[in-house]
């Protein structure tokens, strides 16, 4: 390790030993863990901080893992599964199985394993990190100059912290909207811990969040109503995508109100009194609001120290994820360029290698795929065919296959799965893909690869399929189904 | 593209892809009748289809003007390849094109078969349908993990299935017929027979035809043992009457290991007897063993090193395997999936001097011409890899080359595939051993995990992943899985390998997370490296590992 220190040159200048360490991170979430682990790898000396665990996080509260282990992406897929298999259920009846007498849920059970799921991986992510030889210290972070943290230990006790440099990766949390009675609604932190499992919920927003709960307890039974302001979910997607998952989650039995927002909430002996900004009131045992997620910046001290951060508070970065300090550095949802874990690990992995590893390397932010895991599961890459069209010089040419998934046939569930391709008309090069549909999430991780190396459409189309499966699809896609013109653009009125 | 550009129309948008496909860039390779062709092919769209019904009667005088042939093209079996054919050929290029196909059933025989083939009818679909109705109950016993409860035991009904799988089929085959019917494409009821280079009788009735294409695929083949005739093969496995209670399949392949798996699902007690040592002959060693493994843990035996040598029935009707090793009694069921041979029995193919292999496939040449120059053959017949996909790219590639003037040979390398067992394999490329034999130095990426859905059932599913890196020019030149989705997963990852692309481009890819998939980009250090040269070298670095 050492020797690898002092090849390094830039780690090993003139100021070696006089700070207590190199690297010093606050935030063990997917970021953090990673910059740390990897920048140890180079040789560096490295301490994370980290607040005490808890499944809902506060200012005091957060816990080794992360948004992504403790309150989002593994909780929310391990719901996501059990609540898919109400779906199974009834689609096993057409393939001839019965199950007489009642189907019970237990969500105390699922609540059990899943907190057993998270507690593991916590620990897993701290011996990750004990075998990296990085310094775990527990406590909240704040920044006192440009080479050093301090930390407050829970029992409010300080310690002072040198290092040469700073990473942050606090990530970010969910926020919640002014309106009378917001103390009542819940956020996805709780929504994720619920003690009983609500009977009518009511979930505001119409992003990713918003619609994987509202799969989520319309999959464990309960009534849905969802509301958000504009007219299809998911913006920022394809539109024909966001059209497809607004009719699916209407056909998995959840109530959908587009444009209509929600005014003031209070408490009732029945449950919770919603009022819309149309006038109606609805009762619910739970409301959600999946209304955005801020930065946590706040308690860093970054202003004093001379960090920036724009308007909502994440930390602006270069390309290298360095901020406007030049030793103190920011990666994952605190800097808000895209909020998904893998992200934040390409940063991390980028910001190791350029401070520690000696091979500066900018993360690239082209072509990286995402899922959205309602019931049925969205997924993309690349460009939808909106943004091809902004962005394109040429015409683009737009292949879609909307189909009946084989397992349909028998169950006789009323659900398309859709599929699409939009390609450069000139150059034959796929700029986008999606799909709506099982599997979807899947399915496009290979999509991606090809995608990322510039694949053609001609390449799709020389790949063989593989019969009988939904992604074979992506590769038989024979027909145009429209091609547009930039100059024209007009195409949807979503 | 100066070609696209010199063709005299540009109306719709599908004829834009229409003759973008046709016609990618080669112009060096454009033969000299292409500038007529060209022409006629332009005057196509202004005049009507060939949608006129060409019946036998009609035939030898109709249209003939232009031809000595009732038609361009007549096929003989209107399965995968042979739909795929006479559409192209017909749709594409206006040939003139004709498929007789044999009477529906859903087990074949010498003059029963159906439109729609064994992809339809016998294979993948059906197989499919019944994969997924088995795999419920590992749903079931998954989602007690979950927090789901059963007042009573989830029980299955044998004839509730059977009866929507065959509604199910009976629609495809509507849609097949309707595929052709569409494309113009005369279909004729009963069996074809080549009466010389130029002539198919069906039935007794002749037609005359410029191409002949030979597109009837395979059939399950069973060993000439003592009781054999007590045995049931795929095509009655997928249609039986009632559930076996206890089944031996005989056989280590994927039709084998995936009907071990539906009958398990659908709670038979399932024996599977295989001749070697492993199962999936072909197949990545580690997959081999991996979904052995997996497959026992669910419930399955397997008889290892065992031949079949007699079936037994006994009074109570239960039947015995009498094996090299043991005997297995008290089934209700045996299957033998011991393999497929080419149905080319009885189709007159000897006598015009079209030439088989020993096993009886059609041989051909790279554009799937026989021996014979106006007949050719595509999809099991010709035993090349016998799968509908490859069936429908050998289909496709044979009607550009003889209508379309364009030459085109099936690309068979990298072709991916799936085994639809429980849990499922999807593989694109080389396996390990193949190369290691081919490039020597091979740097192989493995992660064998346990999925997050297994953590939350507590069952014992794993997933195994492997990527296959030759060490000198980084490229992925082998991708294998067996767990949850890996068919679905693949596909991507097929066109990734198709490709040429390299490790690096696999590394720069982001992943979808959380997913399996995902791990196919994260794997970070290999596994091994296997190196063909310098043994001694790569033992004195001890973070290299050679195999074995």
């Amino acid at each position: 390790m050492a020797r690898k220190m002092l090849k390094d040159g830039e780690v090993a200048v003139a100021d070696e030993g006089s700070y207590d360490y190199d690297l010093f991170v606050i935030g063990a979430g997917s970021g953090g863990v990673r910059g740390s682990r990897t920048s140890a790898g180079f040789g560096a000396k490295v301490a994370i901080c980290e607040l005490p665990f808890h499944p809902i996080s506060s200012e005091w509260l957060g816990g080794h893992g992360g948004t992504c282990v403790i309150r989002g992406c593994v909780p929310k897929k391990i719901l996501v599964y059990g609540a898919s298999f109400r779906g199974e259920f009834e689609d096993s009846k057409q393939f001839g199985w019965e199950i007489s007498g009642d189907i019970n849920y237990n969500w105390k059970k699922l609540l059990e394993n899943k907190t057993q799921e998270i507690v593991r991986l916590n620990g897993v992510y701290k011996r990750i990190l004990g075998n990296s030889g990085v310094t775990m210290i527990e406590g909240a972070g704040s920044i006192v100059d440009a080479h050093t943290v301090e930390v407050t230990q829970p029992d409010g006790s300080k310690q002072r912290h040198t290092t040469k440099h700073i990473l942050i990766a606090t990530g970010s949390r969910a926020t919640r909207v002014n309106i009378p009675g917001k103390e009542l609604a819940i956020t996805s932190d709780e929504a994720l811990s619920l003690e009983e499992l609500p009977k009518r919920a009511v979930i505001l927003g119409g992003g990713y969040i918003a619609v994987e709960f509202a799969s989520i307890w319309r999959g464990l039974g309960a009534e849905v109503d969802l509301f958000y302001r504009k007219e299809l979910p998911l913006r920022g997607f394809d539109d024909e995508m966001r059209t497809i998952v607004a009719s699916n989650l209407e056909g998995r039995g959840i109530r959908l109100h587009p444009g209509t927002n929600l005014t003031e909430l209070s408490k009732t002996a029945d449950g919770i009194k919603v009022v819309t900004d149309k006038g109606d009131e609805l009762i619910a045992d739970v409301v959600l609001f999946a209304t955005g997620r801020a930065p946590n910046s706040n308690r860093l001290n970054l202003e004093a120290v001379g960090v920036e951060v724009d308007q909502v508070g994440s930390i602006k970065v270069d390309e290298y994820s360095r901020t406007s300090v030049p030793n103190i550095w920011a990666v994952g949802d605190v800097t808000n360029r895209i909020n998904l874990t893998p992200v934040a690990l390409m940063e991390a992995t980028c910001f190791s290698k350029t401070v520690f590893g000696g091979q500066p390397i900018k993360p690239d932010y082209k072509d990286v795929p995402c899922a959205v895991f309602c019931i049925p599961p969205l997924s993309v890459v690349g460009l939808s065919e909106q943004e091809a069209l902004a962005e394109a010089k040429n015409d683009i040419l737009v292949y879609t296959s909307s189909f009946n998934p084989m397992k349909n046939s028998i169950s006789k569930r009323q659900e398309k799965s859709v599929m699409k391709l939009v390609v450069d008309a000139e150059t034959d090069k796929v700029l986008g893909a999606a799909m709506s549909g099982p599997d979807a999430a899947e399915i496009m991780q290979g999509i991606a690869v090809a995608l990322k190396a510039g694949a053609t459409k001609a390449t799709f189309d020389s790949t063989v399929g593989i019969h009988p499966s939904a992604a074979e699809e992506f590769v038989t896609m024979r027909t145009l189904t429209r091609r547009v013109s930039p100059a024209s653009k007009p195409k949807t009125n979503l | 593209m100066a070609t696209t550009a010199a063709l005299p129309f540009s109306c719709s948008t599908t004829l834009q892809t229409l003759t973008r496909n046709l016609y990618p860039r080669h112009p060096l390779l454009i033969p000299r009748r292409r500038l007529h062709h060209l022409r006629s092919l332009a005057a196509v769209p202004t005049r009507p289809r060939l949608r006129r019904p060409v019946s036998a009667s009609a035939a030898p005088n109709g249209s003939s003007s232009t031809s000595e042939y009732d038609y361009d093209l007549f096929t003989i079996g209107a399965g995968s390849g042979g739909v795929r054919a006479s559409r192209f050929a017909s749709t594409l290029f206006g040939a003139r094109a004709a498929v007789c196909e044999m009477p529906f059933a859903t087990i074949s025989a010498d003059d029963l078969g159906g439109v729609g083939g064994t992809c339809v009818l016998r294979g993948c679909v059906p197989k499919k349908l019944l994969v997924y109705a088995s795999k419920f109950s590992h749903e079931f016993e998954e989602s007690n993990g979950f927090g789901w409860t059963y007042e009573t035991e989830p029980k299955h009904d044998w004839s509730t299935l059977i009866a929507n799988k065959n509604t199910e089929l009976q629609r495809l085959v509507g849609i097949y017929k309707n595929i052709l019917n569409n494309a113009g494409v005369d279909l004729i009821e009963g069996r074809g027979k080549v009466v010389d280079p130029h002539t198919v009788s069906v039935d007794g009735k002749l037609y005359t035809a410029k191409n002949i294409l030979i597109a009837v695929g395979g059939r399950p083949s069973m060993p000439d043992i003592p009781g054999i005739e007590h045995v049931i093969d795929s095509d009655a496995a997928l249609d039986l009457p009632s559930k076996p209670e206890k089944i031996a399949i005989v056989g280590g392949g994927y039709i084998a290991l995936e009907f071990a798996g539906i009958f398990n699902g659908l709670k038979s007690e399932v024996h599977v007897f295989i001749r070697q040592p492993k199962v999936l002959r072909g197949f990545d060693e580690e997959v081999r063993d991996f979904i052995a493994e997996q497959m026992s843990l669910r419930g399955i035996t397997f008889h290892t090193e065992e031949s079949p040598q007699a079936i037994t029935k006994s009074n109570d009707g239960l039947l015995s395997l009498k094996t090299n090793k043991e005997t297995v009694g008290g089934f209700s069921h045996i299957m033998f999936a011991t393999g497929r041979k080419p149905n080319t029995k009885n189709l007159g193919l000897e006598e015009v001097g079209v030439k088989m292999d020993n096993k009886g496939a059609i041989v051909v040449d790279e554009y799937s011409r026989t021996s014979v120059d106006s007949i050719w053959a595509v999809g099991d017949v010709t035993d090349r890899i016998n799968l509908t996909p490859v069936a429908l790219m050998e289909g496709g590639a044979f009607a550009k080359t003889a209508f379309g003037d364009e030459p085109t040979k099936p690309d068979h390398s990298a072709v991916p595939a799936a085994v639809f067992s429980q849990p499922p394999i999807g593989q694109v490329g080389l396996t390990e051993e193949q190369a290691i034999e081919e490039y020597g130095d091979v740097d192989v990426y493995i992660s064998n995990f346990r999925p997050l859905r297994a953590t939350l059932s507590g069952l014992p599913d794993r997933v195994l992943m492997k990527l296959i890196v030759c060490a000198t020019t980084n490229k992925v030149v082998g991708v294998h899985m067996c767990g949850d989705d890996a068919p679905e997963i693949i596909q991507g990852i097929a066109i990734a390998v198709k490709a040429g692309l390299t490790k690096q481009d696999f590394d720069a890819t982001v992943g979808v997370h959380p997913t399996s998939a995902e791990e196919f980009v994260t794997m970070r250090s290999p596994t091994r490296k296997v190196r063909r040269e310098a043994a001694a070298e790569v033992e004195s670095k001890d973070e290299v590992v050679s195999k074995q």
